[in-house]
């Protein structure tokens, strides 16, 4: 009888690492390392450098600095001004302009950022909440239309959907017109403008992500913990506000908090009602300072820096958002009390007048929510844009000025190579990542499980900023140098961006396939190598797919390391560079091709969306914490 | 194969699953570990497919050390409690998988898969998916797919929880005709105890990690060593008491005034004059008319009688409690009548209170 000698500590650690396990765990430690962690950690870094020396001055400049943090700040949200004209001579008052948003309110740049997140996700939940209880709760007419069409606001139609708030909202726009024409006040024209504008354009976009989150939230909830209260003798609006409501939180506090750091990120909707009404209050954020700093910049050295201050800032307050918001839903999981199968969840017809009014309300919502993505295909289908006030003269040319636009047709083809690229790292690093997660105790599985989410949680800026002072600094006269090839980083800054998008149905697919089938291929000899490639890729090939299409999608529409990576080398930029250049744009036309490379992008969207779910089966709630 | 545990401990966390476990299974032997949920059962038998890895001890098969050989290496089968048929391939293609990881030429594969499908008495359900499938034959694709690869060992963890009771049966008697018939050392795990008794040569009765008892069938259901075997296996009737006095194996204890005579399960654990013990016997120890003069004797009220075909169990209120005894089928006393009954003194079992744990539901 031979014994083997007894197993060391280490050992025992190693162990369990097989050839597979090990080679992704490796790849996954290196992307992460490489492509997220030590570029945001050097964009940190440069925030407390001041001189080459360590020091708190860029920062406490930034903190007393009015520009961006106003005391006492402008609270002057409406202002009334006569407007006069010539008439025979002599001048004659015309009537009144009622500016909202023009002259205040303005905070200072970091508090004004604070303030429109903050709003823009009380909003947003406001909306999600309420469609999400409808939703999920009642049947009536028309449901599953309406299924479909709450999926319409999030489809991104980045720097146009502000453009078409100006076209709204502006002095020449839709509503003075219905002012002016419908109801007669020829004296009086109003605008929307500065921080509400922006406010305006984020909760519209993306009330759909609590709505998707709560929504999720309230159909896995167990129907008899409400049907106990409602046997207990609460209904309607009470066991909405004691049952229904807090069961739902962690789903709509993760959605929120969603919200709060796309708000914050955000560059679509300041640079696109710039565009509709010059630069502006709207423009007094923190994210467009950092974009507006780098894009003004010749050289990177010349970055002041106070704009590395300001990315700091935006750091800290994201991912102090994030961690709160992932251990708060983390510890109320409880919305799933009971154990086994699936049920029913609970939905009642409406009755009676509700019949016509559910639908209605829901109908007013959508069409106020999804108005940006209208009004983006009007814009890409008429004159609107040229001639303003209201859409006329509905011909396709407009759309068609995107093939001849040499900078689109270009744009397109670099933006479809790199999301391409991203997709392949993407799938297999999240792949090998999320496989790890969900199967295996190894040492450090934790912060690879944080990692996988986090990248959701750093505003794309920072990324864009760190991927510029890192690869600067280490990578210099490399083809991953962001001097002399800046668009060869975007394929990594799309890929830790959007990862999240890959591993999270890969991983809902692993929780799915019971571990015994693995452990049965095993124990019949099958190497784990066999096991992955015959027995668990076979069954979650669908969520593999559902998570690419996804990814590319979202990649395909990145906006903030897009502009900040793609100004520096036009030539080879992605087409969110080229929208933003075209919406910008005085010649003829540009506006229109702007909205029609939008256009095509959302077709993208539902395109992908409709594969996923029918590959799915189900509604993907594909944005969570 | 023969298959052999040297000490064997596994630790999940705090929690001490598997506490120092030896047992040595011989080749051919249908080999049970029993317990109740949580009693360490199902993570010894995956220690023994190589799924889990002892913190400690060895496990060893036909003399070989394999405590660290993975699971894909060793020449043994697992049949899972949920079955673990994979969703998207056939019967066939399930069964025969572990015949492509071997290498096995296309005609074998095919000729070995039908023979094995006969054996199950699955014959014609090649082409089905397992959600086409019943309980029952979804068990025995499992079943098939482990014996294909005609694995030294076959493990069977809980096999045949999922299937209703009469499906049970059937099937507790197709597994032992086949595992007879094949020779093969069968390792089953279960918290049921009339499967494991009707299935194993031997039986290992674990609880909180530990093996308590190894033996037959007959051995641990006469001769249970601890109060938790003889509590855990079958039904019993159980009295505390005072030891009066100890001679030899016979001891003589005192419950509520009255005198009882028993024996010790060992020749381990002697209890002294004074020691509080529990007295256990089983319902079918009990008999109308004494056999000898050293039988204890007891008596009571029927409460309760009820029909089990091959016999009546009768509930009696004595002095002592509540006490249940088996009697032929024939007999005919109604309710609230006084009865005298007659326990031998080898039929009542005397383990000491202190340090053992009596099985409860």
């Amino acid at each position: 009888m031979r014994f083997i000698e007894r197993e060391s500590g280490l050992k025992k650690v190693l162990r369990s690492f097989d050839s597979f396990i090990a080679i992704n765990l490796a790849l996954a430690v290196a992307f992460f390392t490489l492509f997220l962690i030590l570029p945001v950690l050097s964009s940190a870094v440069e925030a407390f450098l001041d001189k080459g020396a360590i020091s708190l001055r860029p920062i406490i400049e930034v903190l007393t600095n009015p520009e961006y943090v106003r005391l006492p700040p402008s609270l002057e949200v409406v202002r009334v001004e006569p407007v006069y004209g010539i008439v025979n001579g002599s001048v004659v008052p015309l009537g009144y302009i009622v500016s909202i948003g023009r002259y205040g309110p303005d905070f200072g740049k970091l508090v004004n950022s604070l303030f429109v997140s903050f709003t823009t996700a009380a909003i947003a939940t406001v909306l999600g909440v309420i469609a999400a209880f409808v939703m999920s709760r009642y049947r009536f007419p028309g449901k599953s239309v309406f299924g479909v069409l709450l999926i319409v606001p999030l489809l991104a139609t980045p720097f146009v959907n502000g453009y078409v708030i100006g076209r709204v909202f502006g002095r020449d726009g839709l509503i003075n017109m219905f002012v002016r024409e419908v109801l007669g006040f020829r004296n009086v024209t109003i605008e929307l403008v500065g921080l509400p504008a922006v406010i305006l354009v984020q909760s519209l976009s993306f009330f759909p992500i609590v709505y998707l989150n709560a929504y999720a939230s309230m159909i896995n909830l167990d129907p008899s913990l409400e049907e106990q209260a409602e046997n207990l003798g609460s209904s309607g609006l009470r066991l909405f506000r004691t049952i229904t409501f807090p069961l739902s939180l962690p789903g709509v506090a993760a959605g929120a908090a969603l919200v709060f750091i796309f708000s914050l990120e955000d560059l679509g909707a300041p640079i696109g009602v710039k565009a509709a009404f010059g630069l502006g209050l709207h423009n007094k954020l923190l994210s467009y300072d950092v974009y507006d700093h780098f894009r003004k910049a010749y050289a990177l050295e010349l970055v002041s820096r106070s704009a590395y201050a300001v990315t700091f800032l935006m750091l800290l307050i994201s991912s102090v958002g994030f961690i709160l918001i992932r251990s708060y839903v983390s510890l109320r999981q409880y919305a799933m009390l009971s154990k086994g199968g699936r049920w029913a969840p609970r939905v009642r017809s409406v009755k009676g007048w509700r019949k016509v009014a559910v639908p209605l309300g829901l109908a007013i919502i959508l069409a106020i929510t999804s108005f940006p993505q209208i009004g983006t295909v009007l814009m890409a289908f008429s004159d609107w844009a040229i001639t303003g006030t209201a859409p006329r003269n509905f011909r396709i040319e407009y759309f068609l000025t995107i093939a001849s636009d040499a900078d689109i047709v270009r744009a397109i083809g670099n933006s479809v190579r790199y999301s391409l690229m991203a997709l392949a790292v993407m799938v297999l690093v999240g792949g090998g990542l999320a496989y790890i997660t969900s199967r295996r105790r190894v040492p450090g599985s934790g912060v690879l499980d944080l990692l996988a989410t986090l990248p959701i949680a750093i505003p794309g800026i920072v990324i864009g900023v760190g991927y510029m002072t890192f690869f600067n600094t280490y990578f210099r006269g490399t083809i991953l140098s962001p001097v002399d090839y800046p668009t060869n980083l975007l394929v990594f800054t799309y890929s830790a961006r959007r990862i999240p998008f890959v591993v999270r149905p890969i991983y809902a697919g692993l929780q799915q396939v019971h571990v015994s089938l693995e452990e049965a291929a095993h124990n019949l000899g099958a190497s784990r190598n066999r096991v992955y490639l015959t027995v668990i890729l076979p069954l979650i090939i669908g969520n593999v797919v559902a998570g690419a299409l996804t990814a590319f999608v979202y990649s395909m529409n990145e906006v903030s390391t897009s502009l900040l990576l793609g100004a520096r080398d036009p030539e080879r930029a992605p087409l969110t560079y080229w929208i933003s250049d075209r919406i910008g744009g005085q010649t003829l036309g540009a506006v229109s091709a702007a909205a029609a490379a939008c256009v095509l992008l959302m077709i993208l969207q539902l395109a992908s969306i409709a594969i996923s779910n029918t590959i799915l089966r189900q509604r993907v709630s594909f944005l969570g914490v | 194969m023969s298959i052999e545990l040297v000490q064997v401990s596994k630790r999940f966390g705090k929690v001490l699953a598997v506490d120092k476990v030896s047992v040595e299974i011989e080749k051919g032997e249908f080999f049970t570990f029993l317990g109740p949920s949580g009693c360490g059962k199902t993570t010894t038998l995956r220690i023994i497919a190589g799924l889990e890895i002892p913190d400690e001890g060895r496990v060893i098969m036909d003399g070989a050390d394999i405590t660290y050989l993975p699971p894909h290496k060793r020449d043994t089968a697992m049949v899972f409690q949920n079955y673990a048929l994979w969703p998207h391939m056939t019967v066939f293609e399930n069964v025969a998988y572990g015949l492509k990881v071997r290498k096995y030429p296309k005609e074998e594969i095919r000729r070995k898969v039908k023979e094995v499908l006969e054996l199950v008495r699955l014959e014609g359900l090649e082409d089905r998916y397992p959600t086409q499938l019943s309980g029952g034959q979804q068990q025995r694709v499992a079943l098939a797919r482990a014996l294909v690869v005609e694995p030294k060992a076959l493990l069977l963890d809980e096999p045949l929880s999922n299937l209703d009771a009469k499906l049970r049966i059937e099937m507790r008697e197709e597994l032992k005709r086949i595992q007879k018939s094949l020779n093969i050392t069968a390792v089953y795990v279960t918290h049921d105890q009339e499967e494991a008794m009707v299935l194993s040569d031997r039986i290992a009765v674990m609880n909180r990690g530990r093996v308590v008892q190894i033996g037959s069938p007959e051995e641990l259901y006469g001769r249970p060593k601890t109060l938790f075997v003889a509590t855990f296996i079958g039904k019993y009737n159980i009295l505390e008491g005072v030891v009066r006095e100890v001679e030899g194996d016979t001891v003589s204890i005192e419950s509520s005034g009255i005198r009882i005579r028993g024996v010790l399960p060992s020749s381990d654990v002697k209890p002294s004059v004074g020691e509080v013990v529990y007295a256990v016997f089983r319902p079918h120890g009990a008999y109308l008319k004494p056999s000898s003069d050293r039988d204890n004797e007891f008596f009571g009220k029927i409460s309760l009688v009820s029909y089990l075909g091959e016999h009546l169990e009768v509930r009696v209120e004595t002095r002592l409690g509540k006490m249940l005894i088996y009697l032929p089928p024939d007999f005919r006393l109604p309710l609230g009548e006084s009865i005298k009954f007659y326990v031998p003194q080898h039929n009542v079992l005397v383990y000491p209170k202190k340090g053992e744990e009596v099985y409860s539901v």
